[in-house]
Order: structure tokens, then sequence, then C-alpha cells
């Protein structure tokens, strides 16, 4: 049973993988105007009508569609993402340069987010319906509504430029060379805004869901045993509502993962933080249309890798998901 | 407190909807200065003649913020009912063919919830260009999958019910038991859904815009932040006239639909 469940969602996946790669391959073909600009990056008009034929046969665009789909294919499999057309450099090499900041950011929010909204979630539904959960629900509800990059431009107002606490872009400072410890405190004080800020955003929805769990697991059978036959508030929280809670908070991690990720997009450019997120803003901003899609696969499979952990885990943190 | 909770929520969030509609409608009357008229010299700090000063082209901003409520609720108004009309069809289509079709439907619908959300939009309109149009479009097709779902599964329980299975026995034809029987039905959880997505179409206007890829003629909050980021308005004391007013009327607008949102579905589907 449990064997077809992990084979459908793995087809599934598959589908995600497949449905990416060819909107990446379509989306350029399908533009109005000419595919030549979007695919090889040169200025069509401004080319003679050799020098086009010649592109056009060197990126392959008088191929079949099949042909170019399946070359396509192919080029991804082998890890081959082309160059870009702003810096000329391979694609593979920028995304290795930026992806460890975006792992950092994104990493270390998450784990915050998890802590605070566990927490939070865990109190407000055991008070339910007292000042102390109306009052944290509507934050949650108000912090849902912050528009990400407004949240980064006012911490940088406050913390950088105000109070003069924190850099206010970059991950590390610019040519001081530091080692050691120095780097390490420079790379942390870096962080700090950018990570305060996707924790914030990704909050409300750990805080949610923990609620919302713990509200049904309190409304159990079980649970009402356990007060009848004495157990006490410490007991019940920690016996036998954690336990059952926590199994539907790590699925939510694992897509709000996948969002933290998108978010970031956002979060770094505010804070010009060199990461992936960054590199797809500086992409579309300078039309450098394949970073954009490679750091579009790369999200994708950020995404699913992100949700197959949680497939993985789901079994072993909530054992009544095994049999079933 | 029980049922008072959404009340409570559905009421501030309907006060805070209606003022920013109708300082949107009433926009020509309310607003002191032409927003697209160069009124002052460039990055005045608010004074007598121009409460919030003005930008890096001396355009007045309280102005410019006025109208710009035009294009954010209408964006958001109108991207989040291009969602509930993909949404309903593929919804309900999905539901009352819950065998294959339905099924198919469905696997697609989760495809779409996987995809990175933000990276994808943002490609997306970075191929389609900048206009208020594309920026509906894209924000539309991208966010139908949640209230797809919502109203599939209500129409998979409207389907076994008596009075549909009655009609379908009687002979009527699948389209007419559907548009009589189950569309009706499903309005009150569509209403519910479209107002969420009205919420989230609004942030997802502003992120556009901020980058850059919103409409550069028609300026919305989003845009406003997008000047004040690229003239670093936050790195200076503007941060206060400049970057917090627009970022409170698109925080105040998601938040009031989502608090009409919430007491919505608190009231189709208690569970408080």
């Amino acid at each position: 049973m449990r064997r077809r469940i992990d084979l459908r969602q793995l087809a599934q996946y598959g589908t995600v993988v497949v449905v990416a790669v060819t909107l990446n391959f379509l989306l350029p073909r399908l533009m109005p105007g000419n595919p030549l600009a979007l695919i090889a990056g040169v200025d069509v008009g401004l080319l003679s009508p050799e020098d086009r034929a010649e592109i056009v046969a060197r990126v392959g665009l008088d191929a079949p569609l099949w042909k170019q789909y399946l070359r396509y294919w192919g080029d991804i499999l082998t890890g081959d993402f082309g160059y870009s057309f702003r810096s000329k450099r391979p694609i593979v090499d920028m995304i290795r340069d930026r992806l460890p900041w975006t792992l950092l950011i994104t990493g270390l929010s998450l784990i915050v987010s998890a802590v605070v909204g566990v927490i939070l979630g865990a109190i407000s539904a055991w008070r339910r319906g007292t000042k102390t959960d109306l009052g944290m629900l509507s934050g949650m509800i108000s912090i849902e509504s912050l528009p990400s990059f407004w949240l980064g431009m006012l911490l940088i107002s406050l913390f950088a430029v105000q109070w003069r606490l924190l850099p206010s872009f970059g991950a590390v400072t610019p040519a001081a060379d530091l080692a050691g410890w120095a780097h390490v405190r420079d790379v942390v004080g870096h962080a700090l805004l950018p990570v305060a800020t996707l924790s914030i955003l990704a909050t409300p929805g750990v805080y949610m869901t923990m609620r919302y769990s713990m509200l049904e697991t309190l409304g159990e059978d079980y649970i009402r045993t356990a007060r009848a036959k004495g157990s006490g508030d410490r007991r019940v929280l920690f016996g036998h509502v954690a336990r059952n809670t926590i199994a539907p908070v790590i699925t939510v991690l694992a897509i709000r993962l996948g969002f933290a990720f998108g978010g970031t997009v956002i979060v770094e450019t505010v804070f010009s933080y060199p990461g992936l997120g960054r590199l797809v803003f500086e992409a579309v901003s300078g039309r450098d249309y394949p970073v954009m899609q490679a750091a579009f696969l790369v999200f994708t499979a950020a995404v699913l890798v992100a949700n197959l952990v949680a497939d993985l885990l789901y079994p072993l943190i909530d054992p009544r998901t095994r049999a079933s | 407190m029980g049922s008072r909770l959404p009340t409570l929520f559905g009421i501030t969030g309907g006060c805070i909807v209606m003022i920013l509609v109708g300082g949107s409608v009433l926009a020509p009357w309310l607003a002191p200065y032409d927003p697209s008229e160069r009124v002052a010299r460039p990055f005045l700090p608010p004074g007598s003649e121009h409460l919030l000063g003005t930008n890096d082209v001396g355009q007045d901003l309280l102005s410019e913020l006025i109208f710009g409520a035009r294009v954010s609720l209408s964006v958001g108004i109108v991207a989040a009912a291009v969602a509930l009309l993909i949404g309903t069809a593929v919804g309900v289509i999905a539901g009352y063919y819950p065998k294959r079709l339905g099924t198919i439907m469905m696997r697609g619908v989760d495809v779409i919830l996987i995809l990175p959300f933000l990276p994808l939009l943002i490609v997306l309109a970075a191929y389609l260009g900048r206009s208020l149009v594309n920026t509906i479009l894209v924000i539309g097709i991208l966010i139908w999958a949640e209230p797809a779902r919502i109203i599939r599964s209500q129409v998979l329980s409207l389907r076994a019910r008596e009075y549909v299975l009655a009609a379908r026995s009687m002979g009527a034809p699948d389209r007419w038991t559907i548009l009589r029987h189950i569309v009706p039905r499903t309005a009150l959880l569509a209403t519910g859904s479209f107002v969420r997505a009205v919420s989230s179409a609004i942030l997802l206007e502003a992120s556009l815009s901020f980058l850059g890829l919103g409409d550069p003629i028609q300026k919305s909050w989003g845009s406003t932040l997008f000047w004040a980021q690229a003239r670093g308005a936050f790195l200076t004391p503007a941060w206060k006239w400049w970057v917090l007013p627009p970022g409170l009327l698109i925080m105040l607008s998601a938040l009031g639909f989502a608090l009409i949102a919430f007491s919505l579905e608190e009231r189709i589907n208690p569970r408080l």
C-alpha cells in the first residue's frame, strides 16, 4: 500500500519537472517577436542576413521543434544551462556562486520561524478564546498582509540607517579581507536583517497550522480521557498533544521552505544580498533570459527536494500514516 | 467569543476596504494635485503645500498614493476575478466528473501548486512585458488553483445530494444540472475564495511593481516603492514619508480583504 502511494507521489514530482522544463522551452519560442532575441540574446535588427543565418544554425533554431526540445532536455540533463547574455559566464558557475548564500539565509529563517511559530501556535491554541489568543491571531493575520520588500526596507531604515547597528547591503564587507572569527561575525551581521525579514514572513504559516492542528487534537477523545484520569496540564501537553500535532506542521514547513526560497527574490533584492534570488532580479532587469530560466529550474528542484524530505519524514513522525 | 471573533474581523475588514475603495473612487476630488504633473522641486520633505513631500521628479507624493489606490485595488480585484472564473470552471467540472476527467484535472492543479510560485510569476511577467493587462493575467492564471480545489470538494458533496440525483434521474442534461443546481450553491464558498484571492493579488501586484515589472505609466503603490528603492529613499530620512505610507496602504488593503475572507470562511466552515 505505502509503496504505491510513494510511486504516485514520485510520478507527480516527475510531472512537475517536465512541466517546468517544457515551460522554459516554450516561453521564449511562443512569445511575440523574434525568438532569436530571447534565445541568442542578439539585437536582431542590426544583423546582416548571413550573420543571422549563422546564429540561427548555431543555437539550433532551424531544426524542427521536437529536435530542439530533445536537445534542450539533453543540455539540462548534462547540467549545461548555457551562458549568460550579460556576463558571458557559464550559468552553472553563477548559480554555484550564489546558491550557498540563499541556502544560508533560508535555512536559518526556516529554523527561526519553525521554533517561534510552533511555540506561539501552541500557546494560542492552549489559551483558545482568551485575549492572548485573539492578540496573536490578529497579529499573525497582519503579518501575512505585509509586503515582504516593504518590511525589508523598513528594517534597513531603522536598524542600518537610523540606529546604525547593522550593515544595509551585501553578504560581507567589501574589500575587508577578514579571516577567522572576524569573518564569521561579518557574515552573521550581514545575514541578520535578511534572516529576520524572512523569518517574520514565514512565521504566520507555521503558527496557523500549529494552532489549528492543536485545536483539533485538543478535541480528541483521548485527551479528554487523559484529563479525566487526572493528568496535569504539563503531562497532557507534552505527553499527548505535542506528539500528535507535530506531523502536519512538518508538511507545512516543507511547503514554506519552497515559499521562503521563492521569497528570496524580493528579500535579497532589497538587501542586495548576493544569492540566487538577487540573481533572478538582476536577470529580469537585464533581460538575461537564460539566467532567469536556469534559476527557475533550480528553485523548482529545491521545492521538490523539500517536499520529498517531508514525505519521507512524515511516516517516521506519525506512525498512523504508516499503516494506511 | 466563539461567534463574535469572525464578526469582529469581518466588520473591521469591511470598514478598511470601504474606506480604501471610497478613497480611490473619489481620487480626483481628494487628491490636491495631478499626480503626473511636476508641481514642485524634487525630493521635498513634507510641508503645508505637500503633505507627504515630493518624489524624485517633483510630483506630489500624496496625490500619487491616492491615485495609486485605483491601480492597486483594481488590479487585485480583476486578477482575483480571473482566478475565480478559471477556478470555478475547473473546480465544478472536476467535481462533477470525478472519475477520469476530474482526477486528471486535479493532478494538474497539484502540479501548479508545487511549482515555485513567485519565480514563475516573475519569469512569466518578464516575458510578457510591462502592462496592467499582463500583470492581471499573470496573477490570475497563477492563483486559481487554490479556489479550484476548494470548489471541487464542495461540488463533490453537492453531486451526491438527493435533488441533484433527482434532476439527473429525470434526464436533465449535465449542463443544466451544473448551471441550475451546482454552481449557485458554490456561490458562498466562491465569494470566500474570491476575497482571499484579492488579498494575495494585491500583494503580488505590489511585488511585481516593486521589481520593476509593473505598468510604467499607471503607477501603483508598488511602483511608488520601486522608485523609492531606486532612488535610495530608504537610506535617507525620506523613508518616513516616501516608504512608510505606500507600504502601510498595501498592508491595510491586503489585511482588509484577508479579514473579510477569514470571517466568511469561519461562517461557512466553523472550526474555531
